[in-house]
């Protein structure tokens, strides 16, 4: 199959990539791009290991063909800091536990991240319904929820004046 | 892994040559959700896939006589449409239950439909809200109505080389309520074990004017349980009225046994709720009526 | 003891950073020069001959660079995880279950694998083959084995008077349960790097629980020493026990040899699903009788474990079983019996927990129909047979800590409200039934007496106060190498964060065993222990010196001088340069093997493990009795993990064990027909997502542990234990019918239902057991 030319925004970067057209999103962003912290867990969409947030909305990239991704703004575990300092999200992550053995985690950051875009303040339920798609074996949800809240009230109190 | 060329055509007439052209080979690619897993299993092997994507699609609009969406519109969209959430709330509550939201932000209801699963959630509202599928072809349009859209699992009545781009749902009657119920094997990211969608329309006399009670993961296809509707017509339901209809509406149904339910269990199922919808739906409207249930 | 100053405290996960900001790397995310694609040729069937097996047409594809059947292996070919080593890395003329390798690609692309995969021509004579576990153990059954039969062991445990015992009984009650077949799930599926490097030595990256162990596997198939081989542990994305005996690692290292350029062998989710080992599915007839006060006087049980073709941790998961199944009561008089049974099945070993879950699944299932008989309730019976330190349980074996059961009964009963439970409304609506069910466990932590179970760890401190924690025990997410760097900390007297754990990597770490039987705080943290005291003692050393007080008054907290709880203007730092300018080593070594000091007559089980960590869950469903569907309200869990070193990690691994226990409760199930899975992946094998998780309650007890680091024993596999029989209880207790097999799906729920005679639905459950 001929290679088609590529033009996405990956982290804030434009990039120009030649890709099978039929391979992934996933697969240009580990093998092309060398993003290797969006993981592949089933390759089906059903575990959500591999979420990143295309055009503001979290998706499995397992399921997103490369060429679909012509022209759209993509953000991986690896945007999420900004100049060495940490996203508030991976602050809380860390410390809240809010995973084990860390293989859902890239793709549990995206699932949150992607919510706090649409919703800056979700309660309990409403996090746990965005983590829905996302399969963590070694059971660590609920810290991922402690997570997202602390990063919730954090942000409120930053924004309020407060802390 | 699989290999084929793909095209996001530029517009309708584009998507409607190429389908043609390629007629058996291409396909139309949506949100991808089901299509590229069953590519990579080598379930389908297309040699080609239409992306509709730059036709812009993805809207919904009304009119007077009907709420329409683009064939490119998500189940997520249909979850923030307040328009959506106003017109066609079973809609809503069943895009609710599909996948989880990574899946949502990418499924498109008319793949959904397209794809033709039995248990394809967004299917049972949309058959009880009426609605009409507007198919074109290098030919023309046409008009299909959903309950005669399925002709076998995973088969519809599209040709080859025809393409769904718009759902069409006639207005509906503000004397109208309906419900959704589906029994999955956890709380997200379930395929329906069986699942069934009612929606009544009364008079000014409380009687039922119209009934639809669509059923799914139960049969070949998702279907209507048409026997079961005439039973309730211009009738103000009761108990036991109730109670028939639901076992008509078990007759409709034709499960088989897979790996997540037997047929003897869908077939029980598909009395319950069917019971169940019509008992929450007929509840307000009948002072007298009580169920003993919450 | 003033207090603890790193253990207990909520530090945070080690190497935390990576993990959040997707740096971490596990073997999928290796990429070397030159790196070739390995895949495995998986059989079409899950017993046959092989007639003939032809790769030339794949070895010549463009692009392939090795091609491997069992002929061009140097080494043995065989996994060497059991005696006899029966599991043949690439099979020769047999299959004998789906997951059987034939052959082993490395080419230079994903697709070119593939192809040759393709390209590879077997032909097969299917045979018969054994699916069904008890018709396997019958005479005339079709034979696994030519030269071994079906049953290829039967552990009998006996204890006391069997006989004399049930004739004491006042209530006799049996029942056969009944779990299935599960898989491990874990996120990363196995996977290997394999490449020779510029000094001859074969370096593999490997997802793995024993590091050292898969160094031996694989030097023995390589055909070279061990000391070419190295083998180093990335992150590793979960194991769960599914890891512990080798998988893709060997493969991997011979394609990299054969081919000489490096290679990856990553396995799909569906190849994962279809060929590593799995938890066993087992039947456990279980007979118990009691006297009217409900105290045990006799527990008979059986339990039949179907192992599939190869004795990997067969054996060993059956004897975990007859061993634990008495559960964590007083049992005078009792013979508890395991058959592990030879099947064309998937192959079973160890997961986590090795046997325990199934054998407190029946055991509590049990103790609640033993209750119904009594009229009694569940709690009661639970504190009336409950274990005590001094008592002596059917291995021989006498409690040396046993308070940790009666006081996690009593907490567990108390924060689930258990006396009050009746208050509340157990019908919400007319479809509606509300239920709670308890499960106690006991769990054994190590490998059990004359087993090798053994660790050995590495300190060093450097010049500037910083440690380096040298560890071959393998951190797969349960937090090992935090909890043990807690304890280097707190042994050395150091902050938490200035330990850097190292390792596993054979080349600079020593064997601490595989991280299986929530071993590795128990083992490798007195590991560490030893390493820290010489090397403490020459700090005090270089401080006394320094401060010109006596060493007793001296003490290190958080890289401080103290003296008599005072801090000084001194730190470790100092200590260390003031020890390495006057010759003094600051690296130790420690060592460790699990102690036994108790001995048990000869005749004994061999293998009886003595300490145990105990816990007990409180489950409340409500069920609707019209569609079976189960909706848990609330799940209560104490438990017992002796000292409690990371609160973060703990809650972890309890939150875990439950979630992974309510999927074994509810709705995980591989479906096998013939030997075939019939749903290898993750849309059709179902594990609990964020919304199945109800309101969890937990509290962690500390009942130290004689011998344990601090007292902290383990607490990896215990909280997964009580769940299901807890839900399974209170399912029972809801509609008022026995259950006895998981898992508790809405179909099984409503079957039995309706099995039942329409008015038990409606009376409390009294005569029933």
């Amino acid at each position: 199959m001929e290679e088609i030319e590529l033009h996405l925004t990956v982290n804030n970067l434009a990039c120009t990539l030649m890709v099978q057209p039929c391979s992934t999103l996933l697969d240009v962003l580990r093998e092309k791009l060398g993003l290797t912290g969006t993981k592949q867990a089933c390759g089906e969409g059903d575990c959500g290991a591999c979420v990143v947030v295309m055009d503001d909305q979290a998706v499995n990239s397992c399921l997103v063909l490369a060429a679909q991704a012509e022209g759209t703004k993509i953000i991986t575990v690896e945007g999420l800091a900004m100049n060495g300092k940490l996203h508030p999200l991976q602050h809380y992550f860390a410390e809240k536990w809010a995973f084990q053995c860390g293989f859902c985690t890239p793709g549990m950051l995206m699932s949150c991240y992607a919510l706090l875009l649409h919703n800056p303040n979700p309660n309990a339920e409403e996090i746990r319904q965005a983590i829905a798609g996302n399969l963590c074996r070694c059971g660590s949800y609920q810290g991922v929820v402690e997570a997202v809240l602390a990063t919730t009230k954090m942000k409120h109190e930053v924004s309020h004046g407060g802390v | 892994m699989f290999h084929c060329n793909y095209l996001a055509t530029e517009s309708l007439e584009e998507m409607l040559t190429c389908l043609h052209e390629h007629s058996g080979e291409a396909r139309v690619i949506a949100g991808g959700t089901d299509l590229i897993p069953q590519m990579r299993c080598g379930k389908l092997s297309p040699g080609l896939l239409l992306d509709p994507l730059r036709l812009q699609l993805n809207q919904a609009t009304q009119s007077e006589q009907y709420i329409r969406l683009g064939a490119s519109f998500t189940h997520s969209q249909v979850l923030s449409s307040a328009l959506l959430q106003r017109e066609l709330p079973v809609l809503v509550s069943a895009c609710q239950q599909v996948g989880g939201p990574p899946v949502r932000n990418r499924g498109t209801l008319a793949g959904n439909l397209a794809n033709a699963s039995p248990a394809a959630d967004a299917a049972l509202p949309l058959l009880v809200y009426n609605a009409q599928l507007e198919v074109a072809s290098q030919v023309g349009e046409r008009l299909v109505p959903l309950n005669q859209f399925y002709t076998g699992p995973g088969q519809t009545c599209l040709a080859h080389d025809e393409f769904i781009h718009h759902i069409r749902v006639p207005r509906v009657s503000p004397n109208s309520k309906a419900v959704y119920l589906k029994l999955g094997k956890r709380q997200a990211m379930a395929i329906a074990v069986a699942s069934v969608a009612v929606r009544l329309t009364f008079n000014d006399s409380n009687q039922v004017v119209q009934a639809r009670i669509a059923l799914g993961s139960v049969a070949p296809t998702p279907r209507r349980a048409y026997a079961a509707e005439a039973l309730l017509q211009l009738r103000r339901p009761d108990l036991s009225l109730i109670r028939l209809a639901a076992q008509a509406a078990q007759q409709a149904a034709n499960p088989i046994s897979d790996l997540r339910a037997s047929d003897d269990y869908r077939s029980k199922m598909v009395l319950v709720l069917t019971q169940r919808a019509l008992e929450m739906l007929c509840k307000d409207r009948y002072p007298v009526y009580s169920n003993g249930r919450d | 003891m003033v207090g603890f100053s790193v253990i207990g405290k909520p530090v945070q996960a080690n190497r935390s950073h990576e993990i959040v900001t997707g740096k971490a790397r596990y073997c999928p995310d290796i990429h070397l020069p030159g790196m070739l694609v390995g895949k495995l040729l998986y059989p079409k069937f899950p017993c046959a001959k092989i007639i003939r097996l032809d790769v030339r047409a794949a070895r010549a594809l463009p692009g392939v660079i090795s091609v491997l059947t069992a002929s061009d292996i140097p080494g043995e070919n065989s996994y060497l995880y059991a005696e006899p080593a029966d599991q043949p890395l690439l099979v020769t003329d047999m299959v004998r279950y789906q997951g059987d390798a034939l052959a082993a690609v490395a080419a230079e692309s994903e697709e070119t694998t593939q192809a040759a995969l393709e390209a590879i021509q077997v032909e097969y004579e299917p045979l018969e083959g054994i699916y069904d576990v008890r018709q396997a153990m019958q005479p005339g059954a079709h034979q696994v084995w030519p030269d071994r039969p079906n049953i290829c062991d039967h552990l009998v445990i006996n204890h006391g008077d069997i006989e004399a015992g049930f004739k004491q009984a006042e209530v006799i009650v049996e029942n056969t349960y009944t779990t299935p077949l599960i898989e491990h799930a874990f996120m990363e599926t196995e996977g290997a790097v394999a490449y020779m490097d510029e000094t001859g030595t074969m370096v593999v990256y490997s997802s793995c629980q024993a590091p050292h162990r898969d160094r031996l596997q694989i030097a023995r198939s390589l055909g070279v020493p061990e000391n070419q081989v190295r083998v180093i542990t990335p992150h590793i994305g979960g194991a769960f026990g599914g890891k512990d005996e080798a998988h893709v690692q060997i493969h991997a290292a011979l394609l990299a040899q054969a081919s000489c350029r490096p290679v990856r062998l990553i396995r799909t989710r569906e190849e994962s699903i279809l060929t590593h080992v799995k938890r066993h599915p087992i039947i456990i007839r279980y007979r118990s009788g009691a006297s009217q006060d409900g105290k045990l006087t006799a527990v008979h049980a059986e339990a039949i474990g179907d192992t599939g073709p190869y004795l990997n941790a067969g054996r060993d998961v059956m004897n975990f079983v007859a061993a634990t199944l008495s559960g964590p009561y007083y049992v005078p008089n009792a013979r508890l019996e395991a058959y592990t049974v030879f099947t064309n099945n998937p192959i079973c070993g160890a997961m986590r927990g090795f046997g325990i879950p199934q054998a407190s699944f029946a055991c509590e299932a049990h103790m609640d129909a033993l209750a119904r008989a009594l009229d009694m309730d569940p709690l009661e019976i639970r504190m009336r047979n409950g274990l005590e330190t001094g008592m002596q349980v059917p291995t021989g074996v006498t409690i040396r800590e046993g308070r940790g059961m009666k006081i996690c009964l009593q907490e567990a009963a108390q924060l689930a409200g258990w006396k009050d439970r009746k208050k509340i409304n157990r019908q919400p609506a007319p479809h509606m039934r509300r239920g709670w069910g308890m499960a106690s466990i006991w769990f054994s932590i190590g490998m059990g007496r004359n087993i090798p179970d053994h660790a050995a760890a590495s300190l060093e401190v450097t010049r500037d106060g910083s440690v380096i924690l040298h560890t071959g025990a393998a951190d797969m997410g349960q937090g090992a190498h935090t909890t043990l760097a807690q304890l280097a900390a707190e042994a050395l007297g150091v902050r938490f964060e200035t330990v850097r754990v190292i390792g596993p990597d054979t080349h600079q770490t020593i064997d601490a065993g595989p991280s299986v039987a929530s071993r590795q705080t128990f083992i490798s943290g007195n590991a560490v222990l030893r390493a820290a005291k010489p090397i403490r003692e020459t700090l005090l050393q270089s401080a006394s010196e320094m401060t010109r007080l006596p060493s007793e008054l001296l003490q290190l907290r958080d890289g401080i001088v103290l003296a008599d709880g005072e801090a000084l203007s001194l730190n470790v730092a100092q200590c260390a340069q003031n020890a390495l300018q006057n010759n003094r080593l600051l690296h130790a070594d420690g060592f460790y093997a699990m102690e036994y000091p108790e001995k048990l007559p000869p005749h004994n089980y061999p293998y009886a493990p003595s300490v145990f960590t105990y816990g007990t869950q409180v489950a409340q469903v409500l069920v609707d009795i019209e569609t079976g569907q189960l909706t848990i309200e609330k799940l209560v869990a104490v438990q017992d993990p002796g000292r409690v070193i990371n609160p973060g990690g703990a809650r972890g691994q309890v939150e875990g064990g439950i979630i992974m226990g309510l999927g074994y409760a509810v709705m995980e199930e591989l479906l096998v027909e013939q030997g075939i899975t019939k749903n290898p992946n993750l849309g059709t094998y179902l594990i609990p997502t964020a919304k199945d998780v109800p309101e969890l309650v937990i509290k962690l007890v500390e009942v130290p542990e004689p011998y344990a680091p601090y007292g902290a024993k383990g607490l990896g596999e215990p909280p997964l234990t009580p769940t299901a029989p807890a839900i399974l209880n209170a399912v029972v207790d809801a509609i008022g019918i026995p259950l006895t097999q998981i898992p508790l799906t809405a179909e099984r729920i409503l079957g039995a239902i309706e099995a039942a005679r329409p008015t038990d639905i409606q009376n409390s459950p009294k005569n029933l057991s």
